[in-house]
């Protein structure tokens, strides 16, 4: 058989000329949806609590540093005023234009986001959790740790590094805290003599190469600790 | 070109046939990861936390649920194991081509009835491999190389051919799924006037970590190269597109056609890409992403050209098999 041919030589009936009509309009129908909802949008990044995190901030810096080295004159708050008005009006005229397509992206599984690894995170967070047993608190987990492996398993998981990254941020604060109470729940059944839980985040700027090199890194802080009592 | 002789073109590009190896290839590799990621799921012990409801034993409140865990009553258990074991028995299925299209439907949707309940735990490779199940159920995937074909036909191999566009349509989902990541990837630390820190700060984030990366500071200005790499492999997808397009009308005069083909521009993208995979399996745990785009690379070829690097993978392994030990 040849890699590639071009059949159909023989006259088509007048069901199959008008399948083929209509297949090649599905066909395009299909491109136009795909192609129309792949075009760049921020999703779940457009809040303005998230942009005040010091990652999307840094960003805001240089590229206004940039822009001003091209002579456009404009503080990072005006860039950021812009830019935020810019991407409303871009997400009001994309949520209009894909609304047709709706049905077929939600049946067809056809969502096309791909929003992966469009900035490194300078500020990420590294998730704790500790159980008090007479009266001391004791680390059982650390992210990416072999010494702290309490439900490694689960906590290394893709799926569920993919959940904590986000609750990292404060705009998932709710779930986070039905995450903790999931997590006192596991707490209790494992660790029988514990009182109380303990989950936390450790942020920090993550360190240069050169940092790295001359044993400089940068010291971090606890946020979002929550606790929960297991008796 | 009148829009008379455009869609002319665009009917005739339609009406191409070809073997149907890529698809079938497709086929399986996409199966199996689906079936991969469903059963780590469950193994982790994930599965029951992210997929079931708060009310049910799971960690959060799951509301905004895919149309058909709606229909059937929300992410209860009775309803989330049942869909659990349909996807991951349609997906054997699939693997070994029972049911054709209709088996990659229901792949499709009690995958992604179970993997769209918490959109939290998840990742693009989800969106990926959903993708490729509808594009399975538009395609004759199970043409060759499956039970199907060996009911119809008495044996494994078909020889119908099949419509190429279905692989068209594999070619162009892979390159916007490349192409608008690389679109979107304005940061400074990417983007030319910036340091092209970003895979080295990335390395960094302990979230995709499979090991300590804070080793990359030793080779910082390869980080640097590398980011350049694939900064740019992504932004200009368009010229793997046109690689394609040359390669389709190879016929045709043209110097930048020439120039394409002599060097073979198609095959350099896909070299590039599957290499940036396998170095991410490898350093960071992104799920079965790699393996997900991995598995639309057969599309990118025609079945004459994977039976050729098939015959020159096997006569490698051959002669390193028969070559004399080397004796003192």
């Amino acid at each position: 058989m040849p890699a590639v041919s071009t059949p159909n030589e023989q006259q088509p009936t007048p069901a199959g000329a008008a399948w083929r009509q209509v297949r090649a309009v599905l066909v395009a129908l299909h491109c136009i949806a795909v192609i129309s909802m792949a075009m760049p949008a921020p999703g779940g990044a457009l809040r303005r609590s998230a942009w005040q995190d010091p990652t999307v901030q840094g960003e805001f810096e240089a590229w206004t540093d940039r822009l001003n080295a091209l002579g456009a004159g404009i503080t990072k708050d005006e860039l950021e005023d812009a830019l935020w008005e810019i991407t409303k009006t871009w997400l009001s005229a994309r949520s209009t234009a894909l609304a047709p397509f709706q049905p077929y992206y939600k049946y067809a599984g056809t969502v096309q986001s791909w929003r992966m690894f469009v900035a490194p995170h300078r500020y990420p967070t590294r998730i704790e959790v500790a159980v008090r047993e007479a009266d001391e608190w004791r680390t059982v987990y650390v992210a990416r740790s072999n010494e702290y492996t309490w439900n490694q398993r689960f906590f290394d998981h893709d799926r569920m590094r993919a959940a904590v990254f986000r609750y990292g941020w404060r705009s998932f604060r709710s779930t986070y805290y039905q995450f903790v109470d999931h997590l006192a729940r596991e707490a209790k059944r494992d660790f029988p003599e514990a009182t109380a839980l303990r989950v936390r985040f450790y942020k920090y700027r993550t360190a240069s190469a050169e940092e790295v090199l001359t044993h400089r890194e940068p010291e971090g802080q606890y946020i979002f600790t929550r606790q929960r009592a297991l008796k | 070109m009148s829009p008379a002789r455009l869609w002319g073109a665009w009917l005739a590009l339609l009406d191409r046939k070809e073997d149907g190896l890529p698809l079938a290839m497709v086929r399986i590799f996409i199966a199996l990861t689906v079936l991969m990621t469903l059963l780590d799921t469950l193994w982790a012990g994930v599965a029951e936390a992210a997929w079931i409801d708060v009310e049910f034993g799971g960690y959060r409140t799951l509301s905004a649920n895919p149309w058909l865990v709606e229909l059937l009553g929300g992410a209860r258990p009775d309803v989330v194991w049942p869909l659990f074991g349909v996807a991951v028995v349609s997906s054997v299925l699939l693997a070994v081509g029972v049911g054709g299209r209709v088996t990659a439907f229901v792949c499709l949707q009690t995958f992604y009835g179970v993997v769209g309940l918490n959109m939290h735990a998840g990742g693009s490779y989800d969106e990926l491999l959903s993708n490729a199940l509808w594009l399975l159920v538009l395609s004759p995937s199970t043409a060759t190389h499956s039970v199907d074909c060996r009911l119809r036909t008495g044996s494994w191999v078909g020889r119908e051919p099949v419509a190429s566009w279905p692989r068209y349509l594999f070619i162009l989902q892979l390159m916007l799924c490349y192409w608008t990541t690389g679109l979107q990837k304005v940061s400074a630390y990417w983007t030319p006037g910036g340091d092209f820190s970003a895979l080295y700060f990335i390395f960094q984030q302990p979230s995709w970590q499979r090991a300590d990366m804070r080793w990359v500071a030793h080779v910082f200005p390869l980080t640097q190269f590398a980011t350049l790499v694939t900064w740019l492999w992504e932004v200009s997808i368009p010229l793997w597109v046109l690689a394609f397009y040359y390669r389709l009308t190879e016929e045709r005069e043209g110097r930048l056609r020439a120039l394409f083909l002599r060097y073979d521009v198609r095959s350099i993208y896909a070299v590039v890409g599957a290499s940036f995979h396998i170095v991410v399996h490898l350093t960071m745990n992104v799920g079965p992403f790699s393996y997900a785009t991995l598995a639309y690379y057969p599309a990118l070829f025609t079945a004459l050209e994977l039976r050729g690097a098939g015959d020159w993978l096997r006569a490698k392994l051959t002669r390193t098999a028969e070559e004399p030990v080397a004796t003192p």
